[in-house]
């Protein structure tokens, strides 16, 4: 018991005494902050309401290297926990997860509130980004942020009664009253979405002797890629003014993971960024490996960086093809497709399914690789470069893509960061911020591979990046290929789930073991953790925390869409109706990665 | 051939050509038959799917429509942006509560006659999805033909499923007027695939091993 109040007092003295942390001691004085540990190491600070918007504005503006990354933001609510050792007492946490690019360090800043005054100051002056993040939070928890320019419902309907993620919203359907669609319900829905530019503050005046016009793309459209519409002024065919509305994908993901058990939750990752199959289930095993103190066979490691890599090529590959065709050619998605079967057949000799295989595990993966893996992929990555060489000429250098992408849509890597924008939308700025080089995670520090960079911010770079980023994928796979170890594909460890077979039947103690892991659960030791990941399409993280049970007690899903399409008025106003159309092919983005 | 100007005169016998290669020619070249049945035939054989999709299972449908799979063997690749010229929708992926409004007011926009396919399980019953913005099944509010499972069902399944919903057109009759035949739509009752399928089920005694490509 000692040594762990040592170990503990250790840590905090490890973290008071790193970088960012001093600063703020020296400037705001140390008996403003209580540290809290957290699994994954990251300094996290409680700080009272009055003081919070000051140190965040500090952190964003004052200080050497200053945090330019508002990586998340989003509240807990606080009145079921148990486990809240060290903790200021609250029954709604705010918290801002900052990242500061040139020191590489992230710090977490929390603020307690009461039930009764769910109100704090709004930072969507310090970090353009922040602001869908706080109607996120004020939608699913009924925080109002004072000073936010629309503070209007996101995900959900803006008829919908509750804010979902509090605990005593119903998580099921069947726990509420029956759908029934009546005609006066569709009536009503369909005026809710009306476009009422006042709403959304737009100036309607031309100052001259004309009307603007008010055009709807979506919620349904051919080229939005998914169910989501952006509300424009135009004058012309220039759009003046533009509003972008979300939330017809929301599938209560987060609020889902607070019933699934640990384990039984690894589907529901597939489907949030759909398109990248088992790329989703890394940052979420990842991140409970941590807190379970689980570490990964080497075998494991590099199966799941090669299924991961493949991902990413079927990722970008659908990109690609779609990006084409959203500039008017038809060809190139059909040949790309092609090439996505190719690969779609390695996935499901390796793990049976196509789009979402599951396949992770905590602890490692669901089985070993089959016999003649190695002769599949040997064949794709001799066969996929020579098919990009031929989309070069067919796409990268057709004049009319070029035309139509080269110098529009773009932005610094400055506004990116403000912006939150990771994954090749940075990248083709001009940064080489990629967490698989800056903070290796996983076992990417033992592949050689580069970070494609773009050069104007432009469509036609962030697709340029992408492509790239292929060839650096493929690889990465020839490398996982040649260098497959031996060995385990799941950790021995007593919270592998599920855990190996053959200890079950060793003696009693582990065949309980075995059955109440497999019947209940893991029960994850209490504590809070992220780790984020390079997705295909920018940083993903699963931000868990467990109160010590078999199910997580907050699941915080960081998406990298989300943020991306909070952009879309920003690179769109002053454009053409074509551009935009061009600049959403560009994000890349999947509905389900944006809403959860 | 032959043909002549004169006027019919009373009484004639009209000309019969009664020589083999008139008869085959005949054969070969004249279909008889009920207004009501082609136009079954040629709906069943030219269906234009409405380009919607909202979820995963949209990509798979997608993928359907690709070389690989190739969904213009069916006569169907012609997607339709419009719901207005469309005959029959997919339902790809969860229906929301925010998108159900939605959903309701493009499937009004089809002209009869018009089927809906329900792709995959949140279409068919909100599948993994029982959570509060998630309608369970499109079939709470839209009539459904075909239900298929899957999340997400292969483009192969996807085929499975247009072939039987071609069945159930091409099965289907609507009288050319009321004064000719019945009103309403004659239906015939759909079997169900677990039933039909369940020999051919049973019949599969191997499995492939996992540990083998």
């Amino acid at each position: 018991m000692n040594t762990e109040a040592l170990d503990v007092t250790a840590m905090q003295q490890d973290l008071a005494r790193s970088g960012a942390v001093i600063e703020l001691f020296n400037k705001f004085g140390e008996s403003l902050f209580t540290i809290q540990i957290t699994a994954d190491e990251i300094p996290t600070l409680w700080v009272s309401r009055a003081h919070s918007y000051g140190v965040l504005n500090f952190l964003r503006n004052n200080i050497n290297q200053p945090y330019l990354l508002l990586y998340d933001l989003t509240a807990i609510d606080e009145r079921h926990r148990d486990h809240r050792e060290g903790q200021p007492s609250s029954e709604f946490t705010v918290l801002y997860h900052l990242i500061s690019p040139s020191r590489n360090d992230d710090i977490r800043i929390k603020v307690a509130l009461d039930d009764a005054d769910l109100v704090l100051s709004t930072v969507s002056t310090l970090w353009r980004s922040a602001n869908w993040y706080e109607r996120e939070v004020w939608d699913m928890f009924g925080i109002v942020f004072e000073g936010h320019p629309n503070l209007h419902r996101i995900l959900m309907p803006s008829t919908w009664k509750g804010h979902p993620l509090r605990k005593e919203h119903p998580c099921r359907a069947t726990e509420m009253e029956d759908f029934n669609l009546t005609d006066e319900w569709v009536e009503e829905e369909q005026e809710a979405l009306r476009f009422d530019p006042e709403k959304w503050g737009i100036e309607t005046d031309t100052g001259k002797d004309t009307d603007y016009m008010y055009l709807n793309l979506g919620p349904n459209h051919p080229s939005a890629h998914g169910a989501f519409r952006v509300m424009m002024q135009l004058e012309g065919e220039e759009i003046i003014n533009s509003v972008a509305e979300i939330g017809f994908h929301h599938r209560g993901a987060e609020k889902i993971g607070e019933r699934q058990s640990w384990h039984s939750y690894i589907p529901y990752t597939d489907r949030v960024d759909y398109v990248a199959g088992v790329m989703n289930n890394l940052p979420y095993v990842l991140s409970l490996e941590k807190m379970a103190g689980i570490v990964v066979p080497e075998r494991a490691k590099v199966i799941r960086i090669m299924l991961c890599e493949l991902s990413r090529i079927m990722s970008h590959l659908l990109f690609y093809g779609t990006f084409a065709q959203d500039l008017g050619q038809m060809s190139p998605v059909l040949y790309m497709f092609i090439d996505r079967e190719k690969g779609y057949k390695i996935i499901e000799a390796i793990t049976g399914g196509r789009q979402h295989p599951s396949w992770f595990r905590i602890g490692g993966v669901a089985q070993d690789l089959p016999r003649g893996w190695d002769k599949m992929v040997a064949e794709f990555v001799d066969y996929l470069p020579k098919r990009l060489d031929h989309y070069n000429d067919m796409v990268m250098r057709n004049s009319i893509v070029k035309q139509r992408s080269k110098g529009l849509g773009s932005f610094t890597t400055e506004e990116g960061w403000d912006w939150a924008a990771t994954g090749p939308m940075l990248r083709a700025t001009g940064c080489d911020w990629d967490i698989r080089k800056k903070r290796p995670y996983a076992g990417y520090d033992q592949f050689e591979f580069e970070v494609p960079e773009g050069v104007n911010g432009d469509i036609y770079d962030r697709c340029a990046v992408r492509v790239e980023e292929m060839r650096q994928s493929i690889r990465i796979i020839k490398q996982c290929l040649d260098n497959m170890p031996e060995g385990p594909y799941k950790a021995d460890h007593r919270l592998t789930t599920p855990p190996p077979k053959e200890l079950a039947m060793q003696d009693i103690e582990t065949l309980i073991q075995h059955f109440t892991t497999v019947t209940w659960g893991p029960v994850i030791p209490p504590g809070e953790c992220v780790v984020p990941i390079e997705a295909t399409k920018g940083m993903n993280g699963y931000y868990l925390i467990s109160d010590g049970s078999t199910s997580s007690y907050r699941t915080r899903i960081r998406t990298p869409s989300f943020a991306h399409l909070q952009m879309v008025p920003f690179m769109g106003n002053g454009l053409m109706i074509a551009d935009l159309i061009a600049i959403i092919a560009s994000i890349d983005f999947v509905m389900a990665d944006v809403d959860r | 051939m032959e043909w002549s100007l004169d006027k019919v005169q009373k009484g004639a016998q009209p000309r019969v050509n009664d020589s083999p290669a008139a008869a085959e020619a005949v054969e070969k070249n004249v279909l008889m038959g009920k207004v009501e049945d082609w136009v079954a035939w040629g709906q069943a054989n030219s269906l234009w799917p409405y380009n919607f999709g909202i979820s995963c299972c949209y990509v798979e449908f997608a993928s359907s429509l690709m070389p690989d799979y190739d969904l213009a063997r069916f006569g169907a690749e012609v997607i339709r942006a419009t719901p207005r010229q469309a005959d029959f929708m997919v339902i790809a992926g969860t229906v929301f509560r925010k998108m159900a409004p939605v959903v309701q007011r493009l499937y009004d926009q089809m002209l009869e006659p018009k089927w809906v396919i329900s792709m995959g399980s949140c279409a068919n019953s909100g599948g993994l999805y029982d959570v509060y913005s998630v309608v369970q099944g499109v079939d709470k509010f839209l009539p459904v033909d075909i239900y298929m499972q899957g999340c997400p069902p292969s483009p192969n399944s996807f085929h499975h499923a247009f072939t039987l919903l071609q069945e159930i057109v091409a099965s289907e009759r609507r009288s050319a007027s009321w004064i000719v035949g019945p009103e309403g739509v004659q239906k015939i009752a759909r079997k169900s695939q677990r039933e039909t399928m369940r020999e051919k089920r049973l019949d599969i005694v191997e499995l492939r091993s996992p540990d083998e490509v």
